[in-house]
């Protein structure tokens, strides 16, 4: 698969306070990303550093360069980037009675010129997204009086009219139920493009992605498939709890016990980890 | 056909209607009859000829535009500071006004001419211009109508401090503008603002696309390709000097631009296309009507404009704020 994306030792600070730290990482076409790490971690930064969203902060400084088609991205203008990447906010507001279809229709604006209004080829797609996402029923209904699963899949469909090429969600599972969870991370992994998400619950990451990235204090710890980057020296040091690996049944179901953890890893590798395990 | 279409059309004919009824009211008694004569050239006596051309016609087409912009900009501020209370207004754009009518009432006397609307429009774009560089060293919305108020307070107090040792004659007059009047428009004020609400509105329907896109959030906004801070101060700019422009010659109006796009996004929508439409047509109507009032209310006096909007206002809050209260 073609190389989609670079980032090349890339650092970020914020009025000296050191947020990302040399950073190196490539995403190959179609591949499944899962940024994870501790709160405070640099998930959410380092989404804003490759999609050229930083440049907002006061006092941010960056080193390093983030390519995008082997063309450095600080050469992308605001349109051209918003062709690349579609982003799904943790949770977006609306103001006003804003419906489920004027936020979809917000995903042609880098495809429009200025004066260019809707055409059905546009309207058409905008269809065409809501059933994939499964709202067709709901194009009229007022997005803040959605559940916050079938917000979710508002944006979904605007990142899919925004016909982006990389999908960027930021803790897309924040603030959903266990139902919504799956079904939200089930709809975006079979989309069939690149996506790249930071997320919080490790059984989640390690069912839905194919390749994971370690963060710590600013630093990438670990990089390669959950059964690499999963490992309990690794979780143990960076979530600062022990932690232990079995291997597990890929028949059964993930299973979250609490206060202990468990999760189990894709396909055949049969692990099982738990996090926040008392020594024995 | 569908419901929004029918909506614009019936909005349209009461614009219609109501430019037809602004040039009917008045203290001359002039028939309806006659209006239609005059206007279609036909007019049986020149003293009726020269109150519908030179007073009637010139009072409702800047009713009719300046209520479509004070709406309009309303509308615009509101949509993109995501601020349901953000009004021209609250900008300091009123006293700047108030602060360069004061010098150049006191200044030139008597024979001020254009000297005041010009002065007024110089003071609000200097009131503007503090708050949009406030704006662009905080970077932050909710600091920037926090400052448009602060500087509205401080271009106040100086105001108040020149007129108090001003004289008592030139205060009067200030005091008097500020409270908002139609009732020395001519044509050429109404080609100055419709040139700038023309512009605005081709800006607008450009970028409508941008304004939707950050009721969503700034975030949401910049992600389909949105240089949010820049269109935030474009939008600002231009709302400024449409309603600088309109101040400078009418004075202070109150409440349009704050009230008139509430009614717009509960009657036809919430988004920019809808909601400039909406506002230009209501709001245009709105302000032939309360002018209406303003000089046929009252015998022998005409009541200044700014007072009956404020009034309106301030009543149609306290009603939405009941209805909300028994809504929840």
């Amino acid at each position: 698969m073609p190389i989609q994306l670079q980032v090349d030792q890339l650092s970020w600070s914020i009025n000296n306070k050191s947020i990302l730290k040399n950073i190196s990482f490539n995403v190959k076409k179609g591949e499944v990303i899962g940024i994870i790490g501790p709160n405070g971690a640099g998930k959410t930064s380092l989404l804003h550093c490759i999609t050229n969203q930083q440049h907002n902060i006061r006092g941010a400084v960056l080193h390093g360069l983030v390519y995008l088609k082997n063309k450095k991205i600080k050469n992308y203008n605001s349109k051209q980037l918003a062709q690349h990447f579609a982003l799904v906010a943790q949770k977006a507001e609306a103001i006003f009675s804003l419906t489920v279809i004027d936020i979809v229709k917000m995903g042609l604006l880098p495809h429009k010129g200025l004066f260019a209004l809707d055409d059905d080829h546009d309207r058409e797609q905008i269809k065409h997204a809501l059933v994939k996402v499964g709202l067709a029923h709901a194009e009229k209904m007022t997005y803040n009086q959605l559940s916050g699963g079938e917000q979710q899949r508002v944006l979904i469909a605007r990142a899919l009219v925004q016909q982006a090429q990389i999908l960027i969600l930021d803790e897309p599972t924040n603030h959903l139920d266990v139902y919504y969870q799956h079904q939200i991370l089930n709809l975006v992994t079979q989309l069939n493009i690149t996506v790249i998400m930071t997320v919080h619950d490790l059984n989640l990451a390690s069912q839905y992605c194919q390749r994971l990235l370690l963060l710590n204090q600013g630093q990438l710890i670990a990089d390669g498939s959950p059964v690499d980057v999963l490992t309990e020296s690794q979780l143990s040091s960076v979530f600062k709890l022990p932690c232990q690996v079995e291997q597990r049944s890929s028949k059964q179901a993930p299973t979250l016990h609490t206060p202990r953890i468990f999760f189990s890893l894709p396909h055949e590798q049969h692990l099982k980890v738990k996090v926040g395990v008392q020594d024995e | 056909m569908n419901k929004l279409l029918v909506t614009l059309i019936a909005l349209l004919l009461l614009t219609f209607a109501s430019a037809i009824a602004g040039l009917h009211f008045g203290p001359a008694g002039i028939t309806s009859n006659q209006v239609v004569q005059c206007l279609l050239g036909h007019c049986d006596n020149p003293i009726n000829q020269m109150v519908i051309w030179q007073v009637r016609v010139p009072r409702v087409l800047v009713a009719l535009v300046a209520g479509m912009g004070l709406s309009i900009a309303g509308a615009i501020l509101q949509n993109t500071t995501r601020n349901p209370l953000a009004d021209p207004y609250l900008f300091g754009i009123v006293s700047g006004a108030g602060l360069g009518a004061t010098i150049a009432t006191l200044s030139f006397g008597e024979h001020l001419g254009i000297a005041l609307p010009l002065a007024a429009f110089l003071g609000a774009s200097f009131a503007i211009t503090i708050v949009l560089f406030i704006a662009k060293v905080l970077q932050r919305m909710e600091q920037l109508l926090l400052a448009g108020v602060a500087v509205s307070f401080m271009l106040g107090s100086l105001t108040q401090f020149i007129l108090y040792f001003g004289e008592p004659f030139a205060t009067n007059r200030v005091i008097f503008w500020l409270m908002g009047s139609l009732s020395r428009v001519e044509m050429s004020n109404f080609y100055v603002i419709a040139s700038i609400l023309l512009v605005a509105i081709i800006t607008i329907i450009a970028l409508h696309r941008h304004i939707d896109a950050l009721l969503l959030g700034d975030e949401s906004a910049a992600s389909v390709g949105v240089n949010v801070n820049r269109l935030r101060l474009l939008m600002l700019g231009l709302c400024a000097a449409l309603t600088a422009t309109i101040v400078a010659y009418c004075g202070g109006i109150g409440f349009v631009g704050l009230m008139i796009p509430h009614i717009v996004r509960q009657v036809i929508g919430v988004t920019t296309l809808k909601l400039v439409i909406g506002s230009a047509l209501i709001g245009g109507s709105f302000l032939i009507w309360v002018d209406i009032i303003a000089r046929s209310a009252l015998a022998n006096a005409e009541i200044p404009i700014g007072i009956i909007t404020s009034a309106l206002g301030s009543l149609f809050f306290i009603f939405i704020m009941v209805r909300t209260r028994n809504t929840n």
